[in-house]
């Protein structure tokens, strides 16, 4: 008898405990089932929910920072690829002269002879960033050098991203969902691909402003708090400092507003947010000095600015239904509606003559680099997995469920949608929206199943724990499957971060049969090399991918570099490496170069070298210099590019062409492949009697990888031979020496 | 004793005035004469090692008993001089270094050190001693650019004889040479030629000061490599670590590369720049752990480190080979266990440490820098230096949880080589109290931090109130303790249940009568305290309030069933009732109960 009242009070507690532990599990397994069981009835909710989903944020900052470390447990504490690299001198001037002195710096290593004004040309948001925490570590006397700052900065700011997108989710659904999405972008690779230890570039504390500006503006637009907007204008402040990517913000915002007005949710609240945004915003965005005036100047700002318009016009417009009659109400409308489209017309056609048509200009340039090419399916699931399937899902929730805050998500979605099919790097700003609404799917789909197993098991009738498997086997297949599709995103995401995402690729590294690894350190050899062995003021012409590099890792000024503002001036590189050796000096004298840089992988097997890189060159010189560079000159009648005996005379002459394979031809890799083998695109060369008449080999990398030349002064006029003509008449002084 | 007391011979013992002359010209030495000058001059590396074995005498008849003895550099030498020292060689063949000092003789340019001997030397005596010199930068690369392919030739100019201010009878001069590959040399003298060897002499009866150029020009490919300058940071911790780091800047003085470096030659062909230096070895001490070797733009991966059993070997590549007139920079740093260099008596600290280590084999170190970090609150420091170091003024360095600083020992050195590998102690006092500093700071902060977190979430801080949120709050503070109320009185009836089961196997009527009387009395409590709770509720206009009520009526329910039970079992035990029966009844009102119990859990659960 007493074995049946007994366990009342008992299970009663100990179902609660399940419930927790079962929820703290899913968490803890990374992929986080969240906790969809948390909306069950909780005993003491407040504390436990809290406490649990700290626990959950804490870790899904743990494991997001944890899987961003590969690069820098494989290789070594060292910035990555490109782009870092210039954010990383900038940041160590930044904190090694001072604030001001950063916003002033002119970078006179730059784009010689013209030089950079850095202060004014950059989004300064992750320099200060940086800068800010080095000085408040080195405050505290925690001696980190910059260096390291920089390398952690973006893992670290990743857990902040989680953190918003958990704020985010939880203002659109609830606080499982929330939980599911920082998990998801804790890990995503969409996201990892821009914030690994030592990328220290832009996207990585974008991506944690945008959304916790946007989360900043669900929550204004819900409460029509002035508090919560000007929040939100700092935070896009924040965003305009750190990011050419606001744009996106400061045109999502007021789409937004504008589907509200169109779905007739107009509403006090929406007035407040937008209008105190658009103002506090626009002011706080002119401030950076690299945006200026453009918030009022450019096309791509103007719907900002009409959308306040409207809204204006709209409210105006309630106002004054109050008020008027309605025959009046309504002539004054059509008198304001005929105005307004004006207006509009003649700023369209205004602007479209006046406005800056950038990438119309520098197409072959734009186009020259990966990351603007359209994304492929492939790269969509490659870098979201099974989040890109489910995210319709979300969405249709969303929409079903309709509130003023999930129209925005919906516009979010969908425009990212599009701005992620249009060019790969932009994938970055799918892929928070795409965790978001996997998240709420996925929550959906645990509330529902899981809610229905405690509801069920709740009336302890018997005590029956097997027959609770018997009574709803559906339910546990679903939640098993979701499981196994959460755990497999996981794995997924953690192969590709460790394969695709974690390269350096200043150090490269190569495996032997037997597992050992080579690292292949050439391109800091060489730039080591230039930078303690030449002249502190030598000026190296390279392709400007490296232009960065170069400046960073050498020290040394370059002619161009990838801050690609002015394409006359690579052009001009790109015409000195496509035309041969004399028409070359004469334009490395003209720009007073004192070394070429090339960067060569036949010898490797490098894909990433420069000969491959070589048509965008002369397409770019091209594209300036039609009367002297044709791309048709460097193909074989056949329309091939080959560098072995078939290609074009003029490939073969030219100097990038004779500069990547100086002695090359004498050199026998193996004793399959005749001399002059190139590994990278399997031919024997065409050219092996390579000779320099102003050039010489200055220095070459270890597997050939960077090879430098150095420019020759001018010769000596050759000596008379013979005897100069001699007079009687006395030479003048002045002339005399005039003529020494 | 003093070197004057020693110096009382018998011949002289009662001439107090001329004792006092010989205290007086103790170190400025009476006329010694060389009987024998052995001198080898080894230029097989960039060094030139000068050793020469001297046979000194002081004539019979002589001024007097000699304290110390005189040693002379050529003028052009002095300041490339970077290492003297002069061992006597016993009949017992133990050698002892012998105190040198440097002093000035009048009318004579060049430099001149007074050595010390360990014994005066009477008139008639003769003493072995051994001088060991090392100049830098002497050998001068000739020609002094050179293609990848040329090898390097260099110059030595120096001094057929032995410099001396004492007149030398017999002496010898031997040339060691990197290779038999000789341009030129001078031949005074017919020198004989030997392999990589040259001969000088013996010449007789050379006048004091006597000098003449030897000039050698031959191959030399050794490495041309100096340390133009390092600094050396040491960073001493209590809590059990030192923590060394170098900073080197180095660079190839030999013969400069001239026209272009060609990575095929160098691949290819075994002697292309052959002078140039590819890797050499570094040793660190025997403990030295976690080692980097980087520079400015990260690790440089082409290193290796070999563990040996009395020190860490370590193969440094520079990540480009050095020819001539190619430098390089980097940093080098370990761990040491801290037990192993420092000593202490109480609160008196000593560290000993090599005042410049080990950088590669006849290194040349041109400038160094050391800094010795003491912990912070170290007082009293005084460095104990095996020769002599330029102090320049501490400085104060601050690193983690630092609040005053860390003292640093700052000292120079210029011109060193391998010889100076010496230990150098620093004697510091340390209150050991001052060691509990730093985790006492980090418990503050915590502290702090908590207390923040604390008084942030228990304290309101909004200017505005919210009614609605308040009475909210409050509602759910009340539902909570009604929540835990009505699941002790749950807990009561189980507990009441205990007491009946056990009044059913002992038959013990007081058991049961005590469990009942425990129930109803704090059954009586809390169901007031409900019902207080209810009505609060109620105040606050919540409509939770009914829910309440209704789970004191189904209480009430159970209570009853519980009773019942509780009497059938009397019943039972007095033999009043069957067995079956009981059962039956039993399962019926546990039944009933059960079904009471789960309206009550459902309605807290919507609570």
């Amino acid at each position: 008898m007493a074995e049946h009242s007994g366990p009342d009070s008992g299970k009663h507690k100990a179902n609660h405990a399940n419930a927790n532990s079962a929820a703290l599990l899913h968490g803890r397994a990374g992929a986080g089932t969240g906790a969809g069981g948390l909306s069950g009835g909780l005993s003491q909710p407040a504390g436990w929910q809290s406490l649990l989903s700290f626990t959950i944020l804490f870790l899904a900052w743990l494991a997001g920072f944890s899987s961003r470390l590969f690069a820098v447990i494989r290789f070594e504490s060292i910035i990555h690829e490109f782009d870092p690299w210039f954010n990383y001198r900038s940041t160590h001037h930044l904190a090694s002269h001072g604030f001001y002195e950063f916003l002033n710096w002119f970078d006179e290593r730059a784009w010689y002879p013209l030089g950079r004004i850095v202060g004014g040309t950059v989004y300064p948001g992750l320099m200060v960033t940086a800068g800010l925490i080095h000085w408040i570590l080195n405050m505290l006397n925690i001696t980190v050098h910059i260096r390291d700052v920089c390398v952690f900065l973006a893992p670290v700011f990743s857990g902040l991203t989680a953190i918003s997108t958990f704020l985010l989710t939880r203002e659109l659904w609830n606080q499982g969902a929330g939980l599911l999405a920082a998990c998801f972008i804790a890990i995503v690779p969409g996201y990892i691909s821009r914030s690994v230890a030592g990328s220290f570039d832009n996207e990585g504390i974008a991506i944690f402003a945008l959304q916790f500006t946007y989360y900043l503006w669900v929550k204004s637009v819900k409460t029509g708090s002035v508090f919560w907007t000007i929040c939100c204008c700092l935070s896009y402040f924040y965003m305009v400092s750190a990011w050419g990517g606001y744009v996106f913000i400061i045109n999502l915002i007021p789409l937004h507003v504008f589907v509200l007005l169109l779905m007739q949710r107009y509403s006090r609240r929406v007035y407040i947010a937008y209008s105190t945004f658009y103002i506090v915003g626009l002011i706080l965005s002119m401030q950076i000095p690299f945006v200026g005036f453009q918030p009022i100047r450019t096309s791509e700002h103007m719907a900002a600015a009409g959308v306040f318009a409207l809204l204006q016009a709209y409210a105006f417009l309630q106002y004054l239904r109050d008020r008027l009659t309605k025959q009046e109400f309504q002539t004054l409308f059509f008198l304001g509606v005929s105005l307004a489209a004006g207006i509009v017309f003649l700023s369209v056609i205004y602007l479209t003559y006046t406005g800056e048509w950038y990438a119309k200009i520098h197409i072959p340039i734009i186009a020259s680099v990966s990351e603007h090419q359209p994304t492929t399916w492939v790269s969509f699931f490659f870098d979201l997995h099974i989040l890109v399937c489910t995210f319709p899902a979300g969405l249709w929730f969303c929409i079903k469920n309709i509130n003023d805050e999930r129209v925005f998500v919906a516009l979010y979605a969908i425009s990212a949608v599009y701005f992620a099919g249009v060019m790969v790097r932009l994938m970055l700003t799918l892929t928070p929206v795409v965790c978001m609404l996997s998240a709420i799917a996925f929550s959906n789909v645990f509330e529902h199943y899981l809610g229905d197993d405690m509801k069920r098991e709740n009336p302890p009738v018997e005590d029956s724990s097997d027959e609770d498997d018997k009574r709803n086997p559906g339910n546990l297949i679903v939640t098993m499957l979701m499981l196994m599709l959460l755990m497999m995103f996981a794995v997924h995401c953690t192969w590709v971060t460790s394969n695709a995402y974690s390269s350096p690729s200043v150090v490269l590294a190569s495996y032997n049969h037997d597992g050992t690894r080579n690292i292949l350190d050439d391109f800091r050899e060489a730039y080591y090399w230039l930078r303690q062995n030449t002249d502190e003021h030598a000026r190296v012409m390279s392709w400007w991918d490296y232009g960065y590099q170069i400046a960073g890792m050498a020290n040394r000024t370059t002619l161009v570099d990838n801050n690609t503002w002015n394409n006359s001036h690579i052009a001009l590189v790109g015409k000195a490496m496509s035309s041969n050796e004399t028409a070359a000096y004469e334009i490395m004298r003209s720009l007073d170069v004192d070394y070429v840089l090339i960067i060569f992988g036949g010898v490797i097997g490098y894909s990433g070298d420069d000969i491959n890189k070589f048509l965008w060159m002369v397409r770019i010189a091209e594209g300036e210099h039609p009367k002297d560079i044709r791309e048709s000159d460097y193909f074989t009648p056949q329309g091939e590019f080959r560098v072995d005996k078939a290609g074009s005379p003029t490939l073969l002459n030219c100097l990038m062409y004779k500069m990547s394979y100086y002695r090359f031809g004498e050199m026998q890799l193996d004793f399959r492949t005749p001399p002059g083998f190139d590994r990278t695109r399997n031919a024997e060369i065409g050219n092996k009697d390579i000779k320099f008449k102003h050039l010489e080999e200055a220095f070459t990398s270890e597997h050939w990888l960077v090879r430098i030349y150095k420019v020759k002064k001018l010769d000596n006029r050759e000596t008379l031979d013979h005897k100069p003509r001699v007079t009687n008449i006395v030479p003048k002084q002045k002339t005399a020496v005039l003529d020494l | 004793a003093s070197p004057g007391s020693d110096m009382i011979s018998p011949t002289m013992a009662g001439l107090a005035w001329r004792l006092l002359l010989c205290l007086g010209c103790a170190l400025a030495a009476p006329d010694l004469v060389l009987e024998e000058a052995k001198r080898t001059v080894d230029l097989s590396t960039h060094l030139a090692k000068v050793s020469a074995e001297l046979n000194l005498a002081n004539p019979p008849g002589g001024a007097g008993p000699a304290g110390a003895f005189l040693l002379a550099l050529e003028p052009g030498l002095e300041p490339r001089l970077a290492y003297l020292g002069v061992q006597v060689k016993g009949e017992e063949e133990e050698e002892n270094t012998l105190e040198v000092r440097e002093t000035k003789v009048k009318g004579k340019s060049g430099k001149f050190f007074t050595v010390k001997l360990p014994s005066p030397l009477v008139p008639g005596a003769k003493i072995r001693v051994s001088v060991e010199m090392v100049f830098t930068h002497v050998l001068q690369p000739y020609p002094t650019h050179i293609t990848q392919a040329e090898k390097q030739f260099v110059v030595f100019e120096g001094n057929h004889y032995f410099y001396s201010p004492y007149p030398t009878k017999t002496q010898t001069t031997r040339v060691k040479l990197a290779s038999r590959n000789i341009e030129s040399y001078t031949k005074l003298g017919n020198p004989s030629r030997s392999e990589d060897m040259l001969e000088y002499g013996p010449f007789k009866d050379i006048p004091p000061y006597s000098q003449d150029t030897l000039k050698v020009h031959y191959e030399n490919n050794s490495p041309f490599l100096t340390i133009t300058s390092m600094t050396r940071v040491i960073e001493v911790s209590h809590w059990g670590n030192i923590a060394v780091e170098e900073t080197v800047d180095l660079k190839h003085t030999g013969a400069v590369l001239k026209g272009p470096f060609s990575r095929y030659d160098y691949q290819r062909q075994p002697d292309s720049g052959i002078s140039s230096v590819k890797s050499f070895k570094t040793i660190l001490p025997a403990a030295a752990q976690d080692v980097y070797y980087r520079d400015e733009i990260g690790n440089i991966s082409t290193s290796h480190l070999l563990i040996l059993d009395d020190s860490v070997e370590m193969e440094i590549r520079p990540r480009f080979p050095l020819f001539g007139g190619w430098k390089t920079h980097y940093i080098i740093g370990y761990n040491l266990p801290s037990y192993e260099y420092l000593y202490n008596l109480g609160d008196q600290y000593a560290l000993k440490m090599r005042f410049v280590d080990h950088v590669f084999d006849e290194q040349v170190t041109d400038s160094l820098t050391v800094k010795i970090i003491l912990p912070e609150g170290a007082k009293n420091i005084h460095v104990d230096s095996p020769y002599e170091i330029n102090r320049a003024a501490d400085e104060l360095h601050y690193t983690y949880l630092d609040t005053f600083g860390r003292p640093v020992i700052v000292a120079h050195k210029n011109n060193m080589v391998e010889q100076h590998i010496q230990d150098v102690v620093v004697h510091y006092t340390f209150n050991k109290i001052l060691m509990l500093q730093e985790p006492l700071l980090v418990v503050g902060a915590f502290y702090i931090l908590f207390f923040t977190v604390i008084i942030y979430v228990r304290l309101d801080f909004s200017i505005t109130k919210d009614p609605a949120a308040e009475a909210r709050m409050k509602v759910a503070c009340i539902t909570e303790q009604v929540l835990t109320l009505v699941n002790k009185r749950l807990g009561l009836y189980r507990h009441f249940d205990e007491a009946v089961n056990k009044y059913k196997q002992s038959r013990d009527i007081s058991t049961l009568n005590s469990g009942k009387k425990t129930l109803e009395t704090e059954h009586k409590v809390l169901t007031s305290e409900i019902a207080s709770l209810q009505s609060k509720l109620k105040t606050e206009g919540s409509d939770l309030c009914d829910k309440v009520s209704e789970i004191q009526k189904l209480d009430s329910q159970v209570k009853e069933l519980v009773l019942k039970s509780s009497v059938e079992a009397e019943r039972l035990v007095a033999g009043k009732l069957k067995k079956d029966t009981y059962i039956e009844n039993e399962k019926l009102h546990s039944n009933k109960r059960q079904e009471l119990v789960t309206k009550i859990d459902n309605i807290l659960d919507a609570l």
